[in-house]
């Protein structure tokens, strides 16, 4: 459905996105990781149409967005990272503006209004003014003005930026209930239990490349990261690492009673445990370190997402 | 604390270098264009001189004589006209006024008779006119009048006391042209040179007053509420709404007319409740040509939304336009007629008044309310002020595509 080959932006003298490329299929939640500053909102701004790239190509349902740029936008929708809209208007207001930008005939616009409003659960506050509403009530609005000509496609620039944890939640359903209706999304953000959540697949962007793309397991497969189980003992005498160096690889924290061993957290667990009782170690804390994409970001960039 | 805050919104405003340069420029400027508003520069050189126009119906040589006398003055030139294309230019305001050598000029001034001769001027240009008129009477007084009174004098001897020796008349007409004694000074005031407002002769007078304070003033506070225009897509700009309205389907420009269209209609809104209110208020003629009035408002809105999206155009932040709104608003203002009436300025001014949409403006309510022109007669100025919208349109547009993406933050 989107097919990005080579794409390279630079702004004076910075080079923001360096010759990336990937495909996005149809009825994917497709998550651009990265942390501020890694080229993802310049990718989203020309895939979206509005920023010109200096190389490469866009494509989207087959169609070069640089060669027909409003055919595109009549398929995309876009949820800006900023709350765009108008605080003194209602939300009706604001959403049959919104829609009337791409010319829906006024019954039909209502119809939209009146659906999205349920989906986003904002139905009994459609009269209110957006200055009165919660942060997390905005961003429902700041969505629902981006799907109401019905695209094929929503890029969604950091949607949750400063929500509540159930304002978030609220946002996560509409995300999931928008991509069960067939809509591709393209989901930026650096919040990685975002993007476990929701995507099917995920490009890691850091310095304007993309350095690993895939859905989760394969990134996993990818990375080096391991899974591993970190254990600190009540006491522990060095014969008693030396038995348990004799069946895992362990990285000992002697100062700290602690080691760590690398496994299969799920398989090993058992054992290692059992192993830890048969000679007579007794266990303070237990720690499992699953691979997620925090640690496959870490290994792939020496850094933190959130750095 | 407080010196990091200093600091920082220094270093912020130092780092937007058009809105340095206007916040120093500005300042400047204005002091320049009042110093020549009030002829406070340039004031050794040379003045330019009034040019008035002439008719001799007389066509003799004591008219001839005047005439030359007065063209030889460093302040005035004289142009010689006939007497209908001469009131026509006066009526239009092309011509301060024209002086009118009637039929019979010479044998007056023989006769000793009051001098048939009329000065039909632009009461819009009242001042001026009264400038001129001081110099007018001063010289045709050091020429005809004496001629003139000694004449009426010699006929009054004779008739009533035929008995005066010659010399003592001789002493009196010397008095008269020493200049310095009683006598010479009330002689002057004989003299009177009949002097009639063209606008007067044909319609009830207006109040020119309040024409000038309702043009000039009206434009002033248009070009302000229009400056607001600006504002607002500063704050699209910073509420994130105008790189919501660039993801749409819509054109880069298609949201700067849009701003204009709004622009235009609440001018043209504006310049209505402002006539209303000078006709209730003050009994501003109002219906005298509305055909002419509602078209000059139209065209004069165009032009002055022409210059609110300029301003959207060109600022990039609250301060650029904050800066370029004053500064372009009071310029406009100041030299095209809305602070100070133009014919209290110098004629370099007068010049330079025509860059300015406020002097199309005004000049356009004066033809309706003073002048009285015919709406043909109006054409020009409206045609002048379209010109200045589409001008000014064309450049906004082209500036605007220009700087749409930098205002969002691509």
């Amino acid at each position: 459905m989107i097919q990005v080959n080579n794409l390279s932006k630079s702004f004076d003298s910075i080079q923001a996105v360096k010759e990336i490329s990937f495909s996005i299929n149809k009825g994917e939640v497709f998550g651009l990781l990265g942390p501020n500053g890694a080229g993802k909102s310049t990718t989203i701004n020309m895939m979206s149409t509005i920023l010109k790239s200096d190389v490469g190509e866009i494509h989207i349902n087959g169609i070069d967005i640089k060669q027909s740029p409003n055919i595109c936008k009549q398929l995309i929708g876009v949820v800006p990272q900023e709350i765009s809209l108008y605080d003194d208007f209602t939300a009706y207001d604001n959403l049959m503006f919104w829609g009337s930008l791409y010319k829906i005939p006024a019954k039909e616009l209502k119809k939209k209004i009146s659906d999205i409003l349920e989906l986003i659960g904002l139905s009994d506050r459609k009269n209110d003014l957006i200055k009165t509403y919660s942060g997390g009530m905005k961003r429902r609005i700041n969505i629902a003005a981006a799907i109401l000509h019905k695209p094929e496609i929503i890029f969604m620039d950091e949607p949750t930026v400063g929500v509540d944890p159930q304002s978030r939640n609220k946002i996560f359903e509409i995300i999931e209930t928008l991509n069960q209706q067939g809509i591709t999304i393209i989901y930026t953000t650096h919040y990685m239990e975002e993007v476990e959540r929701l995507c099917n697949r995920i490009a890691i962007m850091d310095s304007g490349r993309i350095i690993a793309q895939g859905s989760q397991a394969e990134l996993l497969q990818q990375s080096n990261a391991k899974e591993a189980i970190v254990i600190t003992f009540q006491t522990v005498s060095e014969t008693q690492i030396m038995q348990l160096q004799n069946k895992f690889e362990l990285e000992i924290n002697q100062e700290e009673q602690k080691v760590t061993i690398g496994c299969d957290v799920n398989k090993d667990l058992s054992n290692i445990i059992s192993v830890c009782n048969n000679n007579n170690l007794k266990i303070e804390d237990i720690e499992l370190k699953k691979v997620n994409l925090e640690a496959i970001f870490l290994n792939l960039t020496g850094k933190h997402l959130r750095d | 604390m407080i010196l990091t805050i200093f600091k920082k919104d220094i270093k912020l405003f130092f780092s937007d270098k058009r809105a340095v340069l206007l916040t120093f420029l500005m300042p400047i400027l204005l002091i320049s264009l009042f110093a020549f508003a009030f002829g406070g520069v340039g004031g050794n050189s040379k003045a330019k001189p009034i040019q008035l126009l002439v008719v001799d119906i007389d066509d003799s040589s004591g008219s001839k004589s005047v005439i030359a006398g007065l063209d030889s003055l460093s302040g005035l030139t004289l142009i010689p006209k006939e007497i209908e294309e001469a009131i026509g230019l006066v009526r239009k305001g092309k011509h301060v006024g024209v002086l009118i050598f009637e039929k019979g000029f010479q044998d007056s001034i023989i006769a000793g008779n009051s001098l048939p001769m009329e000065l039909k001027y632009d009461a819009a240009r009242e001042i001026e006119m009264g400038m001129l008129q001081s110099v007018l009477m001063q010289k045709l007084m050091s020429t005809v009048g004496k001629k003139s009174i000694k004449a009426k004098m010699s006929r009054y001897f004779d008739e009533n006391f035929s008995g005066i020796p010659s010399s003592i008349r001789e002493k009196i007409f010397n008095d008269m042209d020493s200049g310095n004694s009683n006598m010479s000074s009330s002689m002057n005031d004989s003299l009177s040179l009949k002097m009639t407002s063209i606008i007067k002769e044909v319609t009830k007078k207006g109040n020119l007053g309040l024409i000038q304070a309702v043009a000039g003033t009206a434009i002033m506070m248009l070009l302000f509420s229009i400056a607001t225009i600006g504002g607002g897509l500063i704050d699209e700009k910073e509420s994130g709404t105008l790189k919501r309205l660039l993801y749409s389907p819509l054109k880069p420009t298609d949201i700067l007319f849009g701003k204009m269209g709004a622009a235009l209609v609440l001018a043209i809104l504006q310049l209505l409740v402002m006539f209303l209110f000078s006709w209730l208020v003050f009994g501003l003629p109002i219906f005298k040509d509305i055909t002419a009035l509602l078209l000059m408002i139209l065209t004069t809105a165009f032009a002055v939304s022409s210059f609110g999206i300029f301003l959207v155009a060109i600022a990039k932040s609250r301060q650029q336009l904050q800066g370029l709104s004053t500064i372009i608003i009071l310029t406009m203002s100041a030299i095209g007629g809305s602070m100070i009436p133009l014919f209290v300025m110098p004629t370099i001014m007068q010049k330079i008044a025509v860059v300015s949409v406020n002097y199309w403006g005004i000049q356009g309510f004066y033809d309706i309310f003073w002048r009285n022109l015919s709406l043909i007669d109006m054409l020009p100025k409206m045609g002048i002020l379209i010109g200045i919208g589409l001008v000014m349109t064309i450049i906004s547009v082209k500036l605007f595509k220009k700087n749409v993406l930098k205002l969002v933050d691509v």
